[in-house]
């Protein structure tokens, strides 16, 4: 009785194990990203992973699994996944036809995880590299909302 | 004598032999295809980065582009004694098309493999003709690439296969000009138990090696097999060729990254593996290489860095490789250790890789990446890449020529 219930809860576990995108959040494709920021006038939160990525699964575990990071992160943000070492096809609103590691390549992500906020239109206007923490998240939301208050034009 | 003066005396005593240790003489760049400009972009990708290729006295290059609306594949060709490339030629049909494998097949013709609506297709390309596009392999197949293996061409591609994509091999004959499907089969008997993707074939003698990225370990790693031409589907069992970084090294969770392995021939039948590799996981991607061993025992040998210790900050990408039967061989990727990405060389000397030279044609202002390179038989360097002023701009493709210096 025991060892299906084992597999099944290790069946449920695995994508967590193998470092995916963390459960509970609204990630899109970044190319899709971009439209649905251009849309809801809201800035990009962007999270280059990679598959088996240890930081990205601990931080997934540690700082996205907190319920206030996820309300704030749903609600201010368009969210994108791009797994950094992909070949999966995207399409820019430019029209340029790119694969998901060549957005890694053309935002730096040469380590896993980074984080990146972005405009709609694929400018970074803050970023953070490696392991983060509730606090950092948090900390991150306030940072970029003071960018986004200041660059308000009266 | 000015202290300035010893040192510049010192610094060009450093920089000269590595001046000198140049093997090629390059000419100026050529523009490959005549289509460029606003909302259009080239790609040059495919599993194994062959887009580049010489054949008899022609050297042609494929890429896909945009020119129309919807992503094709195209050909264009060029004597080698002309100046500029001749009218490019469409490959593809109506569908949406990605990531164009070359071979040559000598005396000026050629074979085409690429992916079109999730289907791979084959296509000769004569001198005088082109040929008719032959649909081959499963269904849901991609990221094709092409050998030669004697009379035979070989095509290796994944395809679905279960629940993860598996590697697959399918044979085909040259039959009268015709193209002619001989039987396939999986590379790894096993079923994949992660996802098999982005493979690459190498002919050596009577060998056929292929490696492809696979994630069974939970992480990306490069796994090989190889038969031999008696028995082409009896491969042998897959072994991991990149090796994990030192214990003391080794990053958080199931493992480190690699991606994109390409394989080259040179000499009496050696071969090398080359691919992207972030063991070094707080420096990016790195060029790691191995070579292919005839020991019976493993199939590759120690991973070596190719890069030099200038480019340990700088990230490494789309890493292409090519060698020739008088035993050179030559190792291409891009890399921003000067700011943005440029193309650098690193080739087999005495042994070992040489020094690192960045292609002064292909550097400077502006982003130069994803090369493909070609070693014709006289060692002359055939060597592609893709341009662009900006990120996201349009792009173009650059052709250059870099004539082997004899010692």
């Amino acid at each position: 009785m025991l060892r299906p219930f084992l597999v099944l809860l290790a069946f449920l576990i695995m994508p967590v194990a193998l470092a995916d995108k963390p459960v509970g959040y609204e990630f899109y494709t970044f190319d899709k990203a971009m439209l649905q920021a251009k849309t809801q006038g809201k800035p990009l939160f962007v999270y280059f992973g990679r598959y088996g990525c240890g930081y990205c699964d601990k931080t997934n575990k540690e700082a996205f699994s907190d319920e206030q990071v996820r309300k704030i992160y749903n609600s201010h943000y368009v969210l994108a996944y791009v797994d950094s070492e992909s070949g999966k096809r995207l399409r820019l609103p430019s029209g340029e036809r790119i694969a998901e590691r060549e957005v890694g390549t053309r935002y730096n992500a040469f380590v896993t995880p980074v984080f990146t906020f972005m405009t709609e239109t694929g400018e970074v206007f803050h970023r953070m590299v490696g392991v983060q923490r509730i606090e950092d998240l948090l900390s991150a939301h306030k940072i970029v909302q003071q960018k986004l208050a200041n660059t308000v034009k009266p | 004598m000015s202290l300035n003066t010893v040192l510049s005396g010192i610094v060009m005593l450093a920089i000269t032999p590595l001046v000198h240790a140049q093997p090629w003489e390059f000419k100026e760049p050529v523009q490959v295809s005549v289509t460029s400009g606003p909302g259009i972009f080239h790609h040059l990708e495919s599993s194994g980065r062959r887009n580049i290729a010489v054949s008899g006295d022609v050297v042609a290059v494929v890429w896909e582009d945009n020119r129309n609306g919807t992503p094709q594949i195209y050909l264009a060709r060029k004597p080698l004694s002309a100046s500029e490339f001749e009218s490019e030629t469409r490959i593809s049909a109506q569908g949406e098309a990605f990531e164009p494998s070359l071979v040559s097949l000598g005396n000026g013709d050629f074979a085409v493999a690429w992916e079109e609506d999730a289907r791979i297709f084959v296509r000769l390309i004569g001198a005088e003709r082109v040929g008719k596009a032959l649909m081959v392999g499963r269904a849901e197949a991609y990221q094709a690439s092409l050998v030669r293996h004697h009379q035979q061409l070989l095509l290796v591609y994944a395809a679905a296969g279960g629940k993860y994509p598996r590697i697959w091999l399918q044979q085909l004959a040259i039959v009268q000009g015709l193209l002619r499907k001989l039987p396939e089969c999986p590379v790894d008997k096993e079923s994949a138990r992660d996802e098999q993707l982005y493979p690459v074939a190498l002919s050596l003698g009577d060998r056929l090696i292929v490696a492809w990225e696979d994630r069974r370990p939970g992480h990306t790693i490069i796994m090989a097999a190889h038969s031999n031409t008696k028995s082409l589907c009896n491969f042998s069992t897959p072994q991991r060729i990149s090796e994990g970084p030192e214990k003391s090294r080794a990053p958080y969770g199931k493992g480190h990254g690699v991606a994109r392995v390409a394989l080259a021939g040179y000499g009496n039948s050696q071969g090398m593996a080359v691919w992207a590799d972030k063991r070094d996981f707080r420096e990016g991607y790195d060029v790691y290489a191995a070579r292919y061993l005839t020991d019976g025992k493993s199939l590759f040998g120690k991973n070596a860095k190719v890069q030099d210790s200038f480019g340990g900050v700088a990230q490494q990408w789309h890493t292409a490789i090519a060698g020739n039967d008088a035993g050179s061989l030559v190792v291409a990727w891009d890399d921003n250790r000067d700011g943005d990405a440029d193309i650098v060389l690193s080739w087999i000397e005495g042994g070992d890789w040489s020094d690192d030279l960045t292609v002064e044609a292909a550097s400077g202002v502006g982003i130069q990446s994803h090369p493909s390179v070609f070693l014709d038989n006289d060692t002359n360097l055939h060597l592609v890449w893709s341009e662009r002023e900006k990120v996201g701009g349009p792009t173009r493709l650059r052709y250059l020529f870099g004539k082997a210096i004899r010692p």
